[in-house]
């Protein structure tokens, strides 16, 4: 979950009128302006600066003879680098992996968990208890869970007479082990909004349903799942950027191998930045994703699932 | 965990035998946990590392070896900086800005406020490259205010602000402007009393976040006694592999992890009402 | 990029020497170490700086365990353009010509000078084989810290069941075939002991394919050059085509990437009979091994070779006089023979600094430990470690091919072709501005 937190839109309903705002005496520009100051300087520095420079990085090359304009040559070399190909293919298949299973089981979870009563309230927080824990530290824990031969997975499917797998070892099966630490790391979380989302179903419409004689999938599938739609594209959206944005796990558990398979997007701008030095091919790279994150929550907001919806 | 009350009908939704499997599992969830606490505990060289069954003779001796391999409270102490730094300047920074989008009439404004919502689109961690040049030119590369720079100005909280300031009465404001109450006194003795909830709500998801971050501090923090609990525990857990000592990695894990796993257990409704806050209020 | 940087380092510099004159009393040192194996070496490591500390009291070292080879080569270049450089970083020893060509480590013959040594004199206390990757261009780059070589280890009661002789390990590669078919174990489809595991994980696995192909008479890279490597060769295919064998056509040694500790972990746990690790890990092999097990020399195909591995003490470039006069005093004391022998036999690593073996009490040690000796008979054979411009993404490019060999996606001849494409991609900004810089061409 981290930062993302920070940065994702609300899915609010629409919230109390704006209009009766404009009859404040207002103070000028400069109360605003000084009162925003503060917020403008980081924005300045930290979001807006980085997008220039990511720019001219994109567009120049630093060779051992100098720096000069390129043009789009970054970005012809980085959609021709087959790594970058993989990365994008990977972090696709990551996506679909995690987005998917994630909200399917935290549905599963919301519907059987929603209610009173303490062993819901106990099998809750069993849900919840990874949210809580850096992804690092689950990566450390699932170090030891994918250890071939003797670790806590092949350890008991050895006891039962299956053979075990070379979980992260194996390019076929790495990322699918990522896959599942990030669902059972994140499963939860998307758990606690679509409880949330249950909440506000109207009763009424629940009853009414009953009493037209509709049975439990009758009444999850024409009551519920429509009432979750907006619980479902915000989280959605949360869950997609996570996609993105958190790979501690891959730094811990693979480096991005074995062969690439677990290279994604992050990982990739993090290795030619850091090991190879490659300022013109990371710029490229990072306009790309994010290109990719605008457009994802660009959607949202279109769908007026964010703030916009809220003002 | 509680979660609001709700009606009998809900229940019905789901047949009996999805629950069942939903309990299974729940006790799949608690699997990793599960292991990391008997790990932890069960004494070097005493049966397989993998078998999930408790040691009858538990031990301390591999909390002590992490104790001492590492320097946790160090790394801890720095968590707690980065997270309260972070934290505090948000507070003022999110709360300025929230004032005036909520309350605040000039030209520009929406254009204003849109400005902030692009660092909704342009998440920090993406832009962690370009930043961290910034962050050298600043002389701030391998410091704590280095870590937090890039979280000072919060668009999400700014958002949050606004909305809640826009639910105190207008009324309240007027009375003090009479009064000769100038903004400052305004927002601190009106608008920051009545929306503590929400400001509680987005400090908690603030810490939560910024407590298990991982990539940002190990791309800026390059000196061991400026790690924070996450680049802490990932060195940590190099080392540990090295000597094939899971106990030793369950153990420091459980360490890592206990300030936050704690503070939830105790404080589970408040945790879960902010986490909602986050997204759908 | 650069100017950023730049900035940045003399501002730091600036605020440094504005404040040297405050510490006038001990100097303040960092010392980056990796940890690139198994056993307790970050523990050790805290203990030896400790009694350097407590034996030099006008100088404050700290180490800083900086994680992997890889993590401490990427740490130490972010502390040099960061303006902070750590005054000594015990460094992979093929990083060297990397950080060479980088100009991002400076040579340490005028402070060999100092001592009234000449750098031959001084570079003679060493085991020959470690010079060509500490010596780079005439110039003393680097101090042989700790050294190794891929040695085979394996498990003689698992020997003895198979109707082996444990006490004669294969000494080639046919030997090593049939053996571990013997030991490999299966229930069914279900394989409970591996005959041999080798790691291929980064870091490592480029390091096994290289004494393999060592092993079957190949050069693996041009040693005085860094822009040549030779991925592309009938030496390389003959290595990777038999690990591939191995791992495909007889099924002794499993699928897909091996990283060290989990190769380490099999071993230890009795699931496989052998394994082709580090020297580095032998003490904690010995400390750890429930069983009898032996150690022999990487066998061969066409001769007995291995390159070396381990790592140098160097000295980044941008450090203050006082710093670098400290750090030296640090690598001169962690390099002489009696500290270098105590870290050998805590260690497993070989001391490379052939005083340390004259010493009673090394004398001693390796009249308890005989596997500790064939450890260091082997140096006999020692190669020098594969080193070019960027070294990293070069070894990568082999060691990405080799991961998809073991797990069946790529045949050795097609990883090989595309290893050597990427390799020379990579190393091509360097080849332009040497070899293929020819006079008239501007």
């Amino acid at each position: 979950m981290t930062h993302v937190l920070d940065t994702i839109p609300a899915a609010a309903p629409a919230g109390p009128p704006v209009a009766r705002a404009a009859r404040r005496p207002g103070a000028g520009l400069l109360l605003p302006l000084a009162l925003l100051s503060p917020s403008l300087v980081f924005l300045a520095l930290f979001t807006y600066w980085p997008v220039v420079e990511v720019l001219w990085d994109a567009t120049h090359a630093v060779t051992r003879r100098g720096t000069r304009f390129v043009g789009l040559a970054n970005f012809a070399a980085l959609f021709a680098d087959p790594t970058f190909q993989r990365a994008l293919l990977n972090n696709a298949l990551y996506a679909l992996g995690t987005v998917v299973p994630s909200l399917v089981l935290a549905l599963a979870f919301a519907l059987a968990l929603n209610g009173a009563g303490r062993v819901r309230a106990v099998m809750r927080a069993v849900f919840f208890l990874p949210v809580m824990i850096p992804l690092v530290a689950a990566a450390a824990l699932f170090l030891f869970l994918f250890l071939p031969g003797i670790g806590l997975i092949d350890y008991h499917l050895a006891r039962l007479g299956l053979p075990g797998a070379n979980w992260l070892g194996d390019p076929d099966l790495a990322l699918a082990a990522i896959t599942v630490l990030t669902v059972w790391k994140n499963a939860g979380y998307y758990m606690l909004f679509i409880l949330a989302g249950l909440q506000a179903i109207p009763d009424e419409a629940r009853e009414a349903a009953l009493l037209d004689g509709a049975g439990p999938w009758q009444r999850l599938r024409f009551v519920t799942l429509p009432g979750l739609r907006p619980t479902f594209a915000f989280v959605g959206v949360i869950a997609l950027l996570n996609a993105v944005t958190q790979v501690d796990h891959v730094f811990v558990l693979t480096k991005g191998g074995p062969s690439d398979a677990t290279k994604l997007l992050l990982f990739y701008i993090y290795e030619q930045a850091a090991e190879r030095y490659d300022a013109g091919r990371a710029a490229a790279a990072t306009v790309v994703t994010l290109g990719l994150l605008a457009v994802l929550t660009g959607l949202s907001l279109a769908r007026g699932q964010g703030p916009e919806a809220a003002r | 965990m509680s979660a609001p009350s709700s009606g009998p009908v809900t229940r019905e939704v789901t047949p009996s035998i999805a629950r069942f499997v939903v309990a299974g599992l729940a006790l799949v969830w608690a699997v990793p946990f599960w292991w990391m606490l008997v790990a932890a505990f069960r004494p070097a060289g005493s049966g397989a590392d993998a078998s999930l069954l408790p040691s009858l003779t538990p031990t301390l001796a591999n909390f002590a070896e992490a104790w001492a391999s590492a320097d946790f409270p160090l790394y801890f102490l720095n968590s707690l900086v980065i997270c309260a730094g972070i934290l505090a300047v948000q507070l003022v920074t999110a709360s300025l800005a929230g004032y005036v989008f909520a309350r605040l009439e000039f030209p520009g404004r929406g254009f204003l406020f849109g400005l902030f919502l692009v660092q909704l689109m342009l998440v920090p961690v993406v832009l962690l490259v370009p930043n961290l040049k910034t962050i050298a030119a600043l002389g701030l590369y391998d410091t704590l205010p280095g870590v937090m720079a890039p979280y000072c100005a919060t668009a999400f909280g700014t958002f949050l602000m606004r909305q809640s300031f826009r639910e105190v009465p207008r009324e309240l404001e007027d009375a003090a402007m009479i009064d000769g109450a100038g903004w400052w006194a305004r927002i601190r003795l009106i608008y920051l009393p009545l929306t503590k909830p929400a400001l509680v709500a987005f400090s908690i998801v603030s810490v939560t976040s910024h407590w298990n971050e991982f990539l940002w501090p190990l791309m800026v923090i390059n000196s061991p006694d400026r790690r924070p609990l996450t680049l802490g525990l990932a060195s940590f857990t190099l080392s540990a592999e090295g000597m094939q000592a899971w106990g030793l990695i369950a153990a420091g894990t459980f360490l890592v992890s206990l300030p936050l796993l704690a503070a939830f257990l105790i404080f589970q409704r408040r945790f879960v009402n902010s986490f909602l806050a986050s997204g759908i209020k | 990029m650069i100017s950023w940087w730049k900035g940045a380092a003399l501002a730091l510099v600036a605020a440094a020497g504005l404040a040297a004159p405050r510490a006038a009393l001990a100097t303040d040192i960092e010392l980056f170490f990796p940890v690139p194996v198994d056993g307790a070496l970050a523990r050790n490591m805290s203990g030896l700086i400790k009694e350097f500390n407590d034996s030099h009291p006008d100088i404050k070292a700290t180490p800083v365990f900086t994680g992997s080879y890889d993590d401490t080569l990427l740490k130490t270049r972010a502390a040099i353009k960061a303006g902070k450089p750590p005054a000594a970083v015990i460094m992979s020893a093929n990083f060297l010509t990397d950080l060479s060509i980088e100009r991002e480590i400076a040579p340490m013959d005028d402070l060999i000078a100092k001592e009234g040594k000449t750098s031959e004199a001084f570079m003679g206390q060493f085991f020959p084989a470690l010079l060509p990757n500490a010596v780079i261009d005439r110039k003393v780059y680097g101090v042989p810290f700790h050294n190794s070589t891929p040695l085979l280890y394996i498990n003689a009661d698992h020997f003895r069941e198979a109707g082996l002789d444990p006490d004669t390990p294969p000494r080639n590669w046919a030997e090593l075939y049939d053996a571990a078919r013997k030991l490999t174990k299966r229930e069914g489809d279900r394989t409970t002991r591996w005959g041999l595991m080798m790691p291929s994980n980064y870091d490592y696995g480029g390091w096994i394919l290289e004494a393999l192909t060592m092993s079957n008479g190949g050069q693996y890279y041009n040693r005085d050059y860094g822009g040549e490597v030779y991925y592309d060769t009938p030496t390389m295919l003959g290595a990777l085509t038999f690990w591939s064998d191995l791992v495909h056509k007889a099924k002794v040694h499993p699928a897909g990437e091996q990283k060290g500790p989990a190769v380490t972990g099999a071993f230890l746990a009795g699931q496989a009979s052998m394994m082709i690790i580090s020297t580095g890990s032998l003490t904690f092999i010995r400390d750890t091994a429930k069983f009898p097990f032996k150690v022999a020399f990487v066998p061969m195909n066409v001769r007995q070779a291995v390159p070396i591995g381990g790592a140098s003490l160097v000295q980044p470039t941008g450090l203050s006089p006082e710093k670098r006069a400290a750090g030296w005093t640090l690598i001169q004391w962690l390099t002489s023979a009696e500290k270098s022998g105590w870290w050998s036999r805590a260690t497993g690593y070989f001391a490379p600094n052939k005083a340390a073996y004259d010493l009673a009490e090394m004398k001693a040690f390796l009249e308890k430990n005989p596997d500790a000796k064939i450890a260091v008979d082997q140096l006999a054979n020692a190669q020098p470690w594969f080193a070019t411009y960027r070294t990293v993404p070069v070894r990568k490019a082999i060691e990405d091919e080799l991961q998809a060999v073991l797990s069946g996606k790529r045949q050795p001849k097609e990883a090989l072709t595309a290893a050597q494409k990427a390799a020379d991609a990579l190393m091509r900004p360097y080849v332009e501005d040497t070899a293929l810089r020819l006079p008239g061409a501007e």
